[in-house]
């Protein structure tokens, strides 16, 4: 059983999760910020007009369990599936980003081979522990994970790199590249991605939806405060440099001398990036399983070895980071995953009111009779 | 009473006619016979026939064992009983009556109608009187003899606070708590396991305050316990703990009679162990484990303090080795250049990688601690002159190993002292190795794999159905007050939510804002 608290810290830490890796909304320059608020209010109005809708319709229950409900046994399974693989490839790509930017910035000599088994083996091992352990666990991390992160904005504003000023002249060239950069992008990834709790929503201690809608929506707020905030840090302290660099966060922290104890403190910055990026392959990784475990009727822990097995061989998929974070944000945010986070939730949120309808007009019927 | 209903049923099920058996008879010699049998040869089995002036055909027999029963006790009770047989009386009643209304000179008796209870009674200390004619006999509570006396404890030292221990007596030991705990509330639930040793077992707590749940949970799991033998706490420990496999104690240990009474205050729940003075203590969460007893008798600045430099040694002691592998093969960046240099010209003669190098010298340490503790007390001095110079020194200016190294390694070993509870210690020490091998083939990246493994693992754990990381997770704000930090007495009004029953309706320890506020006496 999960408290409304620990699903509010895994609803932040999953969101922050791999997108300070990158710039959002890189393609608006300095008004990027401005993007991710667009971003995170569509994605806001997503959250609370569909996905928590069909939370609220149907508490005690899984998408899986909604699919075999709603759109009958064998398309249920189909559009099962598919999640399933959407899971999957989502955890794909964090296991990646993990992986590759660990050997570019940690472990230049190891076999990339051996990081994935790594990364792989430490999500499973949560991921069998169930849902109670891996939120459990992220109530413990969250804290801690942002009180580094004040602390790193605090020295970035202490060691004076950072200069307001860069973001200015807002909106230069419109407003329309901001939109552009933040619909459907920014929605895509991080926002939309709120779509995979309704895995994990049935799973809440408190009965009543209304605390598990709050508590969501508190998360999601402080979460996306949260990423524009480091958006901002990001732009003001990199300035134009900010839309070259592979991790533009950890640019900005090369620069970070603390006194003469420790000279370069991104290796440790880089630590910080990747807890938030493990909880959100292992949130995925869980969402898999769950998955898996409830279409095809085994237990969560068998469920995670061909889940697991899976997220292994496809990590291969990728040639390099670049060619993931090409496939990534040229298509897949474009394309595909719109598909899974708005348009297959709304399709379903409509059957399930249209049954709720008829269901109601045949009970009003049969009152009559 | 002492039998548990499963025994009592195995023995019905074999037969009537041994039940019919063990009855006592009214013939005292054949009682006395098979009473004898029961026991055994032994030159410990004190056994004597008295006689009474008033009941000239009748006998009676006293049974003890030597060296188990108080001596003083049997003394005035046999004292007692000879004076009493000279004297004529008018009495009705028979002697067995008269025996135990009017002259054993002993506070606790009880009558018994088997053999088997008289001879388990025999065996705990207590004696029996056999008395002729009679279906009944007495058995008297004489346990005693020789036992250590109340000292200081030595494995959980402190500045200020009680200075009494726990000791291998469970009645002692009760005592002890009683002594503190003057309540009704208190109870004490006795049970006995072991089929040879026939160890008492008591399980106390604070009926109101603990939950129900636990306590009947507590019960069960000891219930299941068949073993022939129950020689330590410990064995208790493994039996009822909720997960066999994990470094970390999920049941607290103690010989302090106050942090017993403090845990019990909280909804703890006690499970005492005769022969042996260290009480388990269960739930357990992690943070208690950090708690000394002394940090509620302290002023609350110091121990907060005192706290978190016991959790940063744990974190040491766990980590310090990993790190210093991991920054010098894989992020020499990280260091500052002076100190890099510095630590490379002293690299520079070592023949092993960091690995193995630190692997060398903690096992080493480990070598040196254990032979700190098994050898016999006179040869200390020349143990540490060994394990000092020759390991220390030496080895250094041998260029087998770096002063770096030596330095990180006492460091650790001197922060894994600091943990009040040492079997928490011992996990820091088993974890410490496996970081060192992630940290020496992964780097930081192979020692944050590890800790978010450890962290859930520690995520899963449970103590009788608490969750092990109690205040973070679920996260109980009001609980944070006496976690790692502790403030003071008159701001945590509340007892710890989660362990102690909701049942009572004033959860409160403490009535009232009673902070001290001079201006408030009127002055």
């Amino acid at each position: 059983m999960i408290t409304p608290r620990q699903l509010a810290s895994t609803v932040i830490l999953f969101l922050i999760g791999s997108s300070s890796l990158f710039l959002l909304g890189g393609n608006a320059d300095r008004d990027a910020w401005i993007s991710v608020i667009i971003g995170m209010l569509a994605g806001l109005l997503m959250l609370s007009c569909v996905t928590l809708q069909i939370q609220r319709l149907e508490p005690n229950r899984n998408l899986i369990e909604l699919f075999k409900l709603y759109f009958g046994r064998i398309i249920g399974f189909v559009f099962g599936f598919i999640y399933i693989i959407y899971y999957s490839y989502k955890c794909i790509r964090n296991v990646r980003e993990f992986a590759d930017l660990s050997i570019m910035y940690l472990l230049p000599d190891t076999p990339l081979s051996m990081v994935i088994l790594m990364i792989c083996f430490i999500g499973g091992y949560a991921v069998i522990g169930g849902p109670g352990v891996f939120f459990r666990m992220v109530e413990v991390l969250l804290p801690i994970l942002v009180v580094i992160y004040v602390a790193l904005f605090l020295l970035l504003l202490s060691a004076g790199l950072m200069d307001l000023n860069r973001l200015l002249p807002m909106l230069e060239k419109g407003f329309k590249p901001v939109w552009d950069a933040a619909i459907p992008e920014i929605i895509s990834f991080p926002f939309g991605e709120m779509v995979l709790f309704l895995m994990f929503w049935r799973y809440t201690a408190e009965g009543d939806s209304g605390t598990v809608m709050g508590m969501t929506m508190k998360g999601y707020i402080f979460a996306g405060v949260f990423i524009t905030l480091m958006n901002i840090v990001t732009i003001a302290s990199l300035g134009q440099l900010s839309g070259w660099s592979v991790v533009p966060l950890l640019q900005a922290t090369t620069f970070v001398e603390l006194g003469n104890i420790l000279e370069r403190i991104d290796p440790l910055v880089s630590l910080l990036l990747f807890s938030a990026v493990y909880v959100k392959l292992t949130a995925y990784y869980l969402g898999a399983s769950i998955a898996f475990a409830y279409l095809f009727r085994v237990k969560l822990r068998i469920a995670a070895i061909p889940v697991g097995f899976g997220i292994y061989a496809g990590s291969y998929w990728f040639k390099s980071y670049m060619h993931q974070v090409n496939v990534g944000f040229e298509r897949n945010l474009k394309v595909h995953f719109p598909i899974f986070q708005i348009v297959i939730p709304i399709v379903l949120l409509l059957v399930m009111l249209m049954r709720k309808k008829i269901r109601s007009k045949g009970k009003h019927a049969g009152t009559i009779d | 009473m002492f039998m548990s209903n499963n025994k009592r049923k195995q023995e019905t099920n074999t037969g009537r006619e041994r039940q019919v058996e063990q009855l006592l008879v009214p013939d005292l010699d054949q009682n006395m016979e098979r009473l004898q049998l029961f026991l055994g040869e032994g030159a410990d089995i004190v056994h004597r026939t008295l006689t009474h002036r008033s009941f000239p055909d009748q006998r009676y027999s006293l049974f003890y064992i030597d060296g188990i029963v108080d001596g003083a006790a049997i003394g005035t009770m046999l004292l007692g009983l000879l004076e009493d047989g000279n004297k004529i009386i008018e009495s009705t009643d028979g002697l067995y009556t008269h025996l135990t209304d009017r002259s054993i000179a002993v506070g606790k008796i009880r009558p018994a109608e088997t053999i088997q209870e008289l001879g388990y009674a025999v065996l705990e200390g207590s004696s029996v009187i056999l008395v002729e004619g009679s279906l009944k006999a007495i058995i008297i509570d004489t346990t005693g003899g020789e036992s250590r006396s109340v000292e200081e404890p030595t494995s959980q030292t402190v500045v200020r606070g009680p200075k009494e221990g726990f000791t291998e007596n469970l009645r002692t030991n009760t005592a002890l708590m009683r002594r503190i705990i003057k309540s009704p509330k208190l109870r004490f639930d006795y049970k006995v396991i072991g089929r040879e040793t026939r160890t008492n077992v008591a399980i106390v707590y604070l009926q109101g305050i603990a939950q129900d749940d636990v306590v009947q949970e507590v019960h069960r799991r000891i219930d299941q316990i068949e073993i022939d033998a129950i020689l330590e706490s410990g064995y208790i420990e493994e039996f009822i703990q909720d997960k066999a496999f994990t470094p970390f104690p999920l049941i607290q240990n103690t010989e302090r009679p106050d942090t017993a009474c403090a845990s019990i205050l909280e909804g703890q729940v006690v499970i005492m162990v005769s022969g042996t003075p260290f009480v388990l203590i269960a739930p357990a969460t992690f943070v208690k484990f950090f708690q000394s007893s002394e940090d509620y008798y302290q002023r609350y600045d110091i121990s907060t303090f005192l706290r978190l430099i016991r959790v940063i040694s744990f974190f040491i002691s766990m980590l310090l080795p990993s790190l210093y592998i991991a920054i010098t093969t894989f992020h020499q960046e990280m260091l500052p250049t002076p100190l890099l240099i510095s630590l490379a010209a002293q690299r520079e003669g070592v023949p092993f990688p960091a690995l193995v190098e630190a692997f060398l010298m903690e096992i080493t340490f480990e070598i040196l601690r254990e032979a700190g503790v098994r050898m016999p007390r006179i040869i200390g001095p020349a143990i540490s002159i060994v394990g000092a110079l020759v390991l220390g020194q030496a080895a250094v200016q041998a260029g087998l190993v770096s002063a770096a190294m030596v330095i990180v390694v006492s460091f650790t070993a001197i922060a894994s002292f600091v943990i009040p509870a040492v079997n928490m210690g011992v996990a820091a020490r088993l974890i410490r190795f496996a970081l060192m091998i992630l940290g020496g083939s992964f780097g930081l990246f192979g020692i944050m794999s590890g800790l978010m493994v450890l962290l859930a693992h520690m995520s899963g754990l449970r103590s009788f159905g608490k969750p092990y990381l109690l205040p973070f997770s679920p996260l109980i704000i009001s609980n944070l007050k006496d976690a790692f930090i502790r403030v003071p007495w008159w701001a945590m009004r509340k007892r710890p939510i989660g362990m102690s029953s909701n049942q009572v309706p004033n959860q409160n320890r403490i009535g009232g804002g009673k902070r001290p506020d001079p201006d408030q006496g009127g002055a």
